[in-house]
Order: structure tokens, then sequence, then C-alpha cells
């Protein structure tokens, strides 16, 4: 079970990565590989885009919160799109949304990303 | 024949005099009816369905057990003419065991000739037949119909011809297989219900006759007893009929409960195929409507309170009951005070029915005047210990009979007017017995005088009857406390029903109706234990004071471990003062010991709680003692508060029952969580939650699945859900066996806030948020969770989760 298979591309120098219909432990390690691999390559600018993702459980949240500590860390940008409302719910309840931003569309985290400086 | 038509065949009540015992007459009724082919169109109108479910069962014979004098004969002969009357395809045979009847040949004869009577009585649908039973065999037979004719001739000449062969088996075996045969031949089921089996012990024989005769009647038994017990084992031997009836029919037997449990042998199919049919002593409440019914058609004028005394001195005996208002009835007598009672009861003990019935029992025990009055020497001295006594004190009381004392004293035990255990003689239950017994005694072996006007035993019942009807008030107080006892079950109750001071200051102005409505919104709560053991611990009785001492035994925290054990030590109290803490130190000193006497019995439990239950209360003093002790203290009202709050707990939970159920079983492996979230989806969609709701739903149940997989140390690795669907609910309920992860909500959010340092620990946060009501429950062999999520939330609810 450990090829989970996420899917990510770069758009314009950014990396925009699908974590797929279920976050759990294995998607959010996975993420979490992809995420130092790119960092370790220079890209700076990150979505992380939530369209499939119809799940997420406590322990795919606490990796994506480990995410954003390491992009930050990195000097990077790490931007959430497309969060479904019982998504959103939870990652205001467990307070992930103070530390990232988040973008209704892709396309507009994107755009918001091109638009800043690193 | 018809259907409905309650005929009174062989019972001597009329249908409206004959209560409360729908219960075991159904079971009766099922057990004949269970081996027959087709439920008949009476059967099923009075719910042929729990017919229907009795039909698979094992059990095809059924002892009915009882008290003397509680009603099984009636009971028996009711089932028979329940089973007469609709004249379906069940044949009920009655059969009264009478001491005539033991000799063997005899009770061959008479078995054979009942059987075809009743018999032919039921296919020629005339009850009047079944008086030719005491005709000769040739003639009982002349009257089968047609149909029956020859089979039955068939059955008369082989037992004559057993009779000329003189094989006293063959002929006891040839009567006791007809109704196997009738089954055979005819196509019926026969339902044999044998009365006053006990009979059948020689321990239940008296002493009496030569020894030639005596070893004649023993052979007798010995041999009645093994065609009985073959009889009750055999399953078709006649091969089946092919016709889907049993031929080896139902038996129900019934007779003193003592000597009839000994009658049977330790056979594993015997008892596989045996029911215990257990008829209990009448309710007061339905006793009191027997009475007053009784009453009225005897126009024997009764008051509320007479009624009470009744039931309570005669000691709920209908055989008493109906002997007392027939002496009044038929002298005209009102019952309406105590001592118009006291008189009639005292006419009754000394020398009416009551008195030659009781006789007659005896004499039937001890037929000599020597045996008698050694059984009297041996009653007379238990009934004054009012405790048991060692068997040896008893025989060496009983004199010169000693030698046969034991013999005698085991039939005294058989018809319980004693009981016998482990080398010890108690009294019986019976007061009734008890003043026969004093009276007798006095006027047979101490040789008083009887008095020249009056009765010493009268005076004696007007003293008793007021401490009888007080200690009524007390009884209903302590039974209540034992039933809420009983219903202690790991609930959580409001603190201030266990602390009479709180509950007297915070709602001493208030209604029931508003201090019920406070008591569920108060935040302070006392965790019951489970309670699997109540004690009687003693009574004490001083002028204006007395109480009772009880040892509740069983677990705390759900969790079935010696160092759960709890034990609560509880006083009820009913005195017309608030408890002083005089009488406070006396009760301690009692309580001490009960509590030494249960620690002992119950190896000792680690928690003990005291409970101190007063009627009017407690003193300052004395409450600042308990308080000090740190002793629970409530009062009757509090009692009855706590009562009602457990009620309401359980239809709580009763009505939260749900309209439909569906159970999933995952095992513990990566992403299974995600099926019990598919599942759930389905389940919450089809009773119209929105997308919303559902998205929540599932993921509230993702996070209970995997607290469930990593809390756990589950043996078999697997997660077992259930979704019960309400009216306005959804309750899923998440179980895993194995180490328990939280034994309640306290324990869960330790657990939360140790565990949120890691990774994990925001499940239960996000559970917690997205359902709307959750709760942990220990169960025998780890944890569940039980999480609700209501059809339309309240706003409130939703405000307040997020």
């Amino acid at each position: 079970m450990r090829a989970v298979g996420i899917k990510a591309k770069m758009v314009e120098g950014a990396a925009v990565i699908y974590p797929g219909p279920y976050l759990n432990q294995l998607r959010g390690e996975d993420i979490e590989d992809q995420c130092q691999q790119l960092l370790a390559k220079g890209v700076r600018r990150l979505v992380i885009n939530f369209e499939e993702t119809e799940l997420i459980n406590s322990i795919g949240i606490s990796i994506l919160l480990g995410v954003i500590e390491i992009v930050n860390d990195a000097q990077g940008m790490l931007c959430l799109s497309n969060l479904s409302d019982t998504n959103r719910e939870l990652f205001e309840m467990l307070g992930l949304l103070s530390h990232v931003r988040v973008e209704e569309t892709e396309e507009g985290a994107l755009a918001q990303m091109q638009s800043r400086v690193i | 024949m018809s259907n409905s038509d309650p005929r009174q065949v062989l019972s001597r009540l009329p249908e409206d005099e004959f209560f409360d015992r729908e219960a075991e007459l159904a079971e009766l009724y099922s057990l004949a009816t269970a081996g027959a082919r087709t439920p008949d169109p009476g059967e099923q109108a009075r719910g042929g369905q729990a017919t229907e479910a009795m039909r698979g069962r094992r059990a095809r014979n059924a002892l009915v057990l009882g008290a003397p004098r509680v009603g099984k004969t009636e009971l028996l002969r009711k089932t028979f003419d329940r089973l007469f009357g609709e004249g379906a395809q069940v044949v009920p045979f009655y059969y009264g065991l009478s001491e005539y009847s033991l000799d063997a040949e005899r009770f061959a004869r008479d078995y054979l000739s009942q059987f075809l009577a009743q018999l032919i009585a039921f296919r020629r649908d005339d009850a009047r037949l079944i008086a030719a039973a005491d005709e000769p065999l040739a003639a009982v037979s002349r009257a089968a119909a047609p149909e029956d004719y020859l089979w039955v001739r068939g059955v008369v000449d082989s037992f004559n011809r057993a009779l000329q062969s003189g094989d006293i088996a063959l002929l006891v075996r040839c009567a006791l297989r007809a109704p196997a045969v009738a089954a055979s031949r005819a196509q019926i089921q026969p339902f044999v219900m044998i009365d006053n089996f006990h009979l059948l012990s020689s321990g239940g024989q008296a002493i009496g006759g030569s020894t030639a005769s005596r070893v004649n009647e023993i052979a007798s038994l010995v041999e009645l007893r093994a065609e009985f017990m073959r009889a009750l084992s055999a399953r078709d031997s006649l091969g089946g009929s092919g016709a889907g009836i049993e031929t080896a029919p139902a038996y129900a037997l019934c007779g003193l409960r003592r000597p009839m449990v000994e009658l049977i042998p330790p056979d594993k199919e015997l008892f596989d195929r045996l029911e215990m049919i257990r008829v209990e002593p009448m309710a007061p409440d339905t006793l009191e409507r027997l009475i007053r019914l009784t009453a009225a058609r005897l126009r024997v004028p009764i008051t509320d309170s007479t009624t009470e005394l009744m039931i309570q001195q005669l000691n709920h005996d209908l055989f008493y009951l109906r002997a007392l208002l027939d002496h009044a009835a038929s002298r005209r007598l009102s019952l309406k005070t105590f001592m118009e009672f006291e008189r009639v009861y005292t006419e009754e003990v000394l020398g009416g029915r009551i008195s030659h019935y009781l006789g007659a029992v005896l004499r039937d025990i001890a037929p000599d005047s020597r045996s008698r009055r050694a059984a009297l020497e041996a009653l007379g001295l238990v009934i004054e210990a009012s405790s048991a006594v060692p068997i040896d004190a008893v025989i060496e009381r009983m004199g010169e009979f000693a030698s046969e004392a034991e013999a005698l004293l085991a039939r005294l035990h058989s018809s319980e007017l004693l009981e016998i255990s482990y080398g010890f003689v108690s009294p019986p239950a019976d007061p009734v017995l008890a003043d026969y017994v004093r009276a007798k005694y006095r006027t047979e072996i101490a040789g008083a005088r009887r008095p020249v006007a009056g009765e010493q035993l009268l005076g004696e019942k007007l003293k008793h009857s007021y401490r009888l009807m007080m200690s009524r008030y007390n009884r209903a107080a302590e039974a209540q406390l034992i039933e809420l006892l009983s219903r202690f079950d790991f609930q959580n109750a409001p603190a201030s029903l266990f602390d009479y001071s709180v509950f007297d200051s915070r709602y001493r102005a208030m209604s029931r109706v508003q201090i019920r409505r406070s008591l569920e919104e108060e935040q302070e709560r006392v965790r019951l234990p489970q309670i699997v053991m109540v004690n009687d611990a003693g009574a004490t009785d001083y002028p204006g004071v007395s109480w009772r001492l009880f040892a509740a035994s069983g677990f705390e925290g759900g969790i079935y471990s010696e160092a759960n054990e709890a034990l609560w030590l509880i006083a009820l109290i009913n005195s017309k003062e608030p408890l002083d803490v005089e009488t406070l130190n006396r009760i301690d000193q009692r309580l001490e010991s009960a509590a030494r006497g249960t620690r002992e019995s119950a190896a000792g439990a680690s928690r003990v709680a005291r409970w101190y239950i007063s009627k009017e209360g407690f003193s300052a003093v004395a409450g600042e003692r308990l308080s000090a002790l740190r002793a629970y203290r409530s009062t009757y009202a509090q009692l009855d508060l706590l009562y009602d709050h457990l009620l309401k707990l359980a239809s709580d939970e009763a009505d939260r029952r749900p309209a439909s159920e569906f159970e999933l079983i995952i095992p513990i492996e990566d992403e299974a969580e995600l099926i019990a979230a598919r599942t759930v989806e389905q389940i919450a969609r089809a009773a119209d939650f929105d997308q919303e709701a559902i998205n929540q739903i599932k993921t509230a149940l993702i996070e209970a699945c995997i607290n469930a997989a990593e809390h756990s140390d589950s043996p078999d690795r697997r997660i077992y859900q259930r979704f019960a669907l309400g009216d306005d609910r959804l309750i899923i309920t998440v179980s895993n066996k194995g180490k328990a992860f939280a034994a309640n909500d306290d324990d869960a959010d330790a657990a939360v806030a140790t565990a949120s340092k890691g990774r994990r620990g925001r499940g239960l946060q996000i559970i917690r948020a997205l359902m709307d009501e959750v709760r942990f429950e220990r169960t025998d062999d780890g944890t569940r969770l039980v999480m609700t999520k209501f059809l339309k939330r309240p706003e409130d609810k939703l405000a307040g989760n997020i």
C-alpha cells in the first residue's frame, strides 16, 4: 500500500500537488517527501489542490502542519486551494488556516504566488 | 366442536376467579401444542407466532413447580379445559396420582381407564363421558367413537393379556404407552398432565402398614418411577406416523416441588427436553382484586386495611384467603375491623377449615399419634427459635421417636412444613402454619387448658396486626430501595441526591417538577456502581425508630476486576424525627459488623461507600458527622427522585431505539476505514442527511476507526460498527475488543491532551466538533464510542461546536 501515487505538476516554476481522494498518513507522508524534494530542487512556490480530496483524517492534517513548517523554514510559500466546506471547517477548527494561505481555485493560488516575491 | 367455548370441564374455579396465571397457562398451552401439525384458528388468534416459535424447541416435557396451595392443580385443570374446549389435534389428559393408585396394578388400571375415558370424551366432544372412567375397561372402550373403536379395543386387549401374564412391569408399560398408541393410530397429539407426581418419591410415603406391604409399596414405586422416566425419555418410539405428529406425548408433571426435583435422575437427555414452569405466589395487587371480587360475591364487608392485613397475615395463600372469606360469609360476619378479622382468623386456625386442613396434612405425614407428637415437637422448636436449628437438637427434642426422626423430618421438609439444609432445620415461611402449630403445641403437648372465653391467639394476633401493618410500610420502602439498587448500572446521578444538606438548601422551596428539572442540569454527578448482589444485613427496631441494613456489592468503572469491586453499605432508617447522633452511633456499630461479614464473604471490596437514608432527614450534628465521614446521606424523598432519574435514563435509552440498524465489521488495516465511510454515506443519504452533514459524519467515523485501531491491542484485529437510524438521528457505535481506550469521557479527554503532543490527538477533537453527541462506554472486553448526529441539528448546537 505504500505506492499511493501523489500527482504533481509544475506551472511556471510553481509546484501543484494533488493529494487525491483521501488525505491520510500514507498520502500525507508522500506529500511531505515530495515537498522536501521540491524544496531541495529550489522550488519555493507550492500549491496543494484539494479538489479531488473528499476526506481528510487527523493524521493527514498533522502531517500537513509539518509540511507548512518545512516550507516556511525553507523560506518557501504554500497555498491551499479548492477546499470543500467540510475540509475548510476541519482546517479552521484545527488552527491550520492561521498558518497557511487558502485560495478558492488553483489558478487563484498560482496567481497569488506569482504576485509575491520570495 | 367449538373453538372458543370456555367450558369448565375439570377446573374448579370460574374464569373470572382464575387470576394472574395467563403466562403459566400460555407456557403449558404452547408446550402442549408444540408437537402438533398446524395451529388451529383459535390458537392463531391467541398468538400463533409465539406457539410457532415454541415449535422448534427441544423441550417436550415440563415440571410445574410451586409452593403448596399456590394453584398448580387448578392451572393444570384450566389447561385441560382450554385444550378440551378447542377440540383440535391436542388431546389433554389429566391424571392426579393418589395414595390409592400407588400400587402398580391399581395404578395401571386406573391410569388406562382415565386416559381412555378422557380421550373418548374429547373425540366425541362430550365431557360427560369422562365419568365413564369408573366403569370396567370393556365398558369404557365400548363408548369409543367408531373410528377409534378398533385400536381402543386393541389397547384394552393388550392390557388384559399383560394382566393375565402377571408381569406388573409390562402392565404398567402398557398403560403408560396408551397415549403414544393413540397418537400413532388416531393422528392426535396427547398432552399428559400428571398431578401429585411427588407421590412417586418413596420419601413422601407415610410410615404405616405391615413390613410386607411396605416392601410391596416400595417395589411398586420403583417400578412406576422407572416406567415414567422411560415414558418421559421416549421419542417417537412407534416410528412416527408420517403425518408430522410426534408420537411420544408431551408430559407436564406437577406436585410438591422438593420431592419432585429429587425424582428426576441426572440424565442430560431428559433435562434437555425438560422445561421448568414456576408458579409464583400472586402479586399483592392481583390478590387484592381477587379478595375484593370474592368478598363482593360472598357479600362479606371488608375495608382497605383489612384487605391488606389479610394479604400480609395469610402470606398470599389462596386457600387460607378463601377459607377466611367463606367462614365470614357462612356466618354473615363482617371483616371491616382488625378485631373482626382476627376473630374469624382465630376460629379458622383453631377449629375451622384451615385447622382441619393442616391437621390432615400433618396426619398424612405422621399417621400415628406418636409420630404426630414428634412432628409437633420439631415444628414447635424451630418456630419458636424462628431461625435455623441444628438437626441434632431437633432430633433430641423429638424424644423417644428419635430412631425414625430423620425420616419424619424429611417428610416434613418435602411437604414444606419446615426446611432442612446442610444439617440445619429452618422454620416454615408460612405464618398461619406457625400459629396452628403454636396453638396445637400449647394444647396437645404443653397441656394448657383452653380459656373459658376468648383465645390467647386472638390477643397475640391483634398485637401483631398493628405491627404487621406498620412493617408493611417499611417493607415497601425496602422493596423500592432493592429495586433501585438493582438498577444501578454505571449511570451518573445528580450528586445532590446523595447529599441531604446540599439538596435541602438548594431545593427546599421548589416543587417536585422544578426539582426534577434542576437535577437534570446539575453538573456535579455521582457515578453509580453496577450492583450485582444485595444482602440483607439485618433489621433493628427501637421505640420510635427502626432501620434495616443492606450490603450491596458490585463493580465500579465498568471493569470487572478485583480492584474495581465496590461495596455499598446502606442503612434505611424509619423514624419520626430527624436522625440523631445517638441513633447514628448504634446504626454505625451494626453497619460495621455487617461490613466485616460482607467483606469476608465478598473477598474484600476495595471501594466501600456508606449511604444513610433517613425518612425524616438528619439532625445538624448527625449531618456534620456523616459529612466528615464522607458518607452519602439522603431522605426517602431523594430516594424517590433518584428512582425517577434512573427510570428516565432507562426510558430515554428505550426511546432512542432505532427504526433500522446496520452492522459492519472491518479489519484493522490501512484504509479499511474508507469502507466504513462509504457505508455510512449510503445510510446517511438514505436517511435524508444533507451533503455537509454526510461529510461530517464520514470524517468523524474515519477518526473513530483510527482511534479504535490505534488505541487497542485488539486480539481479533477488527473494528465493529453499528449504524442505527432513528426518526431524527443516526447513532454510530464503534467498538473494539482489547485494551480499553478510555473508560469515560474524562479519560478520553486526558488521552487527547497527552496524545496531542504528537501527530495524533486531534481525532477526538474532530469527532466532538462534527457530531452532536459523543460518549465513550466501557464494555466487558473493550471500548465503545457512541456518536450521534441529529437530522436537524439545533442552531445553538451548530454555533457551539465550532
